[in-house]
């Protein structure tokens, strides 16, 4: 036997001994890291997090009220560029926005852009004060000395489109977790009597479950939705879709822990822990539940563009969330009128990051159960 | 033959169990709801000027029968809407049936229409797709079932009236063509429908297209790798064949067990769809129901009438099943 073949030998050991003793989650990332259509999804995903964690400091306006732009209502996106007709600059510039209500313009207010003057943009200028993990800042990743940058353009109020994207993706994480929160605890807890019980209790709750199963989710709760009373406020509302949301998604996953729970807890080694002594309660936490956590690791990455495209549904209809919390749904609100369809198609550019964020979530959701699934490997 | 029937009666007893859960479900949600009928109807006087008093608002709920308990309205509740009756709306002081009239069977023809326009598409496409090992077709399947997932079918609607106005200046909305929207129904008028429900069908076919097709790849490629179709192929059977005999009548019938729920997910979709298309049947007059007059009766009434399409197609499957499957034939006649 040679060196090489050897030291071969050796290293094919060792790549053996921690793949014996890897741990699941090891195992699953391993799994995951080989695949590229999930790895470039969760890529995506954290830098889209990340972007709707620092919304406020990576967008240069407020994405109310407060922050809007008076003077360019409706506006095309300003692009910064580099050169034009007078040459060019390393630093990027827009132009200057202006706006006049004059004789000359039969006195309607006429928006020109006067290509003549330059606005460079500048990088960590100070700016509205937000708060960004319970401190008050008021530096902004890049915007302009006098007048505006609108790299998305703006809505009828004057409202920076490209600030309140990032802030809606924001908005619809959040809600998107408590949503995925609430239906993770119901499944858990119905699914979880349903499963380990058996028996009338089982075939009772199974009934229920799938009487709500047949029920049109979201007709029913935009019924709900519907009665919340205009005088709550933002934050209300928003707990209120949050909850609805966790209503909607709960049934599926409740019929996989119970489907889990019914075929695990007749297998022996829950018969070999129960003969050891072992109490229920302990049978529960050390078997029962790590033998099926990935499982619903899974399944809540996969319910989760669910819950986002839900909330947006029904923000859109005007029965969700409204201003001046800002999600995907509330920014679409208006879009159907002809008047946007035809002029200001730049109102549809949140559109595209959304598709993205729920691709990601897919992406991520089937990596992941692929990467679960202990018997993948062996079945290729 | 007794012992089928037998079997049919037991899912439609099931099934009608179903419905009076899920009735009784949706009437105590309607009745979570703040404030109730008689309120609304004397709120609405008000506005035009009477006078009301408290005594006012008992008598009228006296009369609407809101001040018996809770399980006695609802047992009439029931009782009524299975005889098809559904009483009054709360705010339009208009019967229900003939608020709803044609409409429910409208929409529930269009998405029936979208379930089979998606199957049609995702049962040949989906053969094809578990079969080929080609691929540059694998992957682009692969997108567009991704995309039927992350483009939600409203999203669809506003990007193709987005898309139909910009190119063409006709944002391809409504169902009838005005001169047509109070004709009677003669030929001139299907055309006119037909003429303008084809995009309505195709839009909330669209995600339940996408995912039937992946339904369909994944129960094909199980099938295929099984033991008898190596058998069946060794003795001689090839090609399409192969296919329809053995694996495509196996992979059948999870497919015709899930229609029920593919129902379930058009529904969800029909409102908002129809309210971006600005379709008038049952899923705009719902949101019209619930925006603008917080109208329990119609709301409740929408939501039975969908669900039973849903309970009904499901005891259809089922006896289609039995019928279907000599598997579960022969374990029903023993």
């Amino acid at each position: 036997m040679t060196e090489t073949n050897i030291y071969d030998a050796a290293v094919d050991q060792s790549a053996k001994d921690a793949y014996f003793t890897a741990s699941q989650g090891q195992l699953i990332w391993t799994r995951f890291k080989k695949q590229k259509a999930a790895m470039v999804g969760a890529w995506v995903l954290v830098i889209l997090i990340l972007s709707g964690l620092f919304a406020p400091f990576l967008t240069p306006y407020d994405p109310t009220i407060a922050g809007r732009d008076k003077d360019y209502l409706n506006g095309a996106p300003t692009i910064p560029q580099f050169c034009d007709d007078n040459g060019c600059s390393l630093r990027p510039f827009v132009y200057a926005i202006e706006r006049e209500r004059s004789a000359a313009t039969n006195f309607r207010w006429v928006t020109t852009v006067n290509t003549e003057e330059r606005r460079y943009v500048q990088f960590f200028v100070e700016g509205s004060e937000y708060k960004l993990f319970f401190i008050t800042f008021n530096t902004h990743l890049f915007g302009i000395e006098n007048g505006y940058v609108h790299l998305f353009g703006t809505d009828s109020t004057g409202k920076d489109i490209f600030s309140r994207t990032f802030h809606a993706i924001n908005t619809s994480l959040a809600v998107g977790t408590i949503g995925v929160f609430i239906a993770f605890v119901l499944a858990l807890v119905i699914g979880g009597i349903s499963g380990f019980y058996g028996g009338w209790v089982d075939s009772f709750i199974q009934m229920v479950t799938d009487a709500v199963r047949t029920i049109p989710a979201i007709p029913l709760f935009m019924a709900l939705a519907a009665f919340i009373p205009d005088t709550w406020s933002a934050e209300e509302r928003f707990f209120f879709i949050s909850i609805i949301l966790g209503f909607i998604g709960w049934p599926t996953l409740a019929r996989r822990v119970r489907t889990h729970l019914l075929t695990e807890r007749n297998q022996e080694y829950v018969l070999a822990a129960q003969l050891c002594g072992a109490s229920s309660g302990h049978v529960i936490r050390k078997h029962l539940l790590p033998s099926f956590t990935s499982y619903i690791i899974v399944d809540l990455v996969i319910s989760f563009p669910y819950m986002v495209l839900s909330e947006t549904a029904l923000s859109f209809i005007g029965l969700g969330l409204k201003d001046p919390v800002n999600s995907l749904g509330v920014m679409l609100q208006n879009v159907t009128s002809a008047d946007v369809l035809l002029n200001y198609q730049w109102y549809f550019i949140p559109v595209i990051f959304f598709i993205i964020l729920v691709m990601a979530f897919v992406f991520v959701g089937d990596g992941l159960r692929d990467a679960a699934d202990p018997y993948g490997d062996t079945k290729k | 033959m007794v012992q089928f029937l037998r079997f049919a009666g037991i899912r439609a007893a099931l099934g009608f169990l179903t419905l009076c859960l899920v009735s009784f479900i949706v009437f105590s949600l309607m009745e979570l709801v703040p404030g109730d009928c008689a309120e609304r109807y004397l709120a609405f006087k008000n506005s035009q000027g009477a006078q009301i008093s408290i005594a006012d608002i008992e008598a009228e709920r006296v009369r609407l029968g809101l001040d018996r308990p809770f399980f006695e309205r609802w047992g009439k509740w029931i009782f009524n809407a299975f005889q098809g009756e559904f009483g009054d709306s709360c705010i339009l002081r208009l019967n229900i049936n003939q608020l709803l009239g044609q409409k429910v069977w409208l929409s529930i023809g269009i998405c029936l229409g979208s379930l089979f326009l998606a199957y049609a598409i995702a049962i040949p496409v989906g053969i094809v797709a578990a079969t080929s090992r080609n691929p540059f077709l694998n992957n682009s399947l692969r997108l567009v079932s991704y995309l039927g997932l992350a483009l939600p079918n409203f999203l669809l609607a506003l990007m193709i009236m987005l898309f139909s106005t910009v190119m063409f200046g006709n944002s391809l909305t409504g169902l009838f063509s005005p001169e047509y929207r109070d004709a009677p129904w003669d030929a001139a008028k299907i055309k006119d429908f037909l003429g303008h429900v084809w995009l309505p069908v195709f839009i909330l076919g669209w995600s339940a297209t996408a995912f039937a097709i992946q339904t369909v790849r994944a129960l094909m490629s199980d099938e295929i790798s099984k033991l008898y179709v190596t058998a069946a192929s060794a003795r001689g059977v090839s090609g399409r064949r192969l296919l329809m005999r053995y694996p495509a009548r196996h992979a059948l019938s999870p497919i015709i067990n899930s229609l029920g729920f593919d129902l379930n997910r058009i529904f969800n979709e029909l409102p908002i769809v129809a309210l971006i298309l600005t379709l008038t049947e049952a899923g705009s007059l719902l949101i019209e129901a619930l925006a603008r007059s917080n109208d329990q009766q119609l709301a409740g009434a929408i939501i039975f009438f969908l669900t039973g399409s849903i309970v009904a197609i499901n005891f259809v499957t089922d006896i289609a099943l039995a019928i279907f499957d000599p598997r579960i034939r022969r374990s029903i006649l023993g």
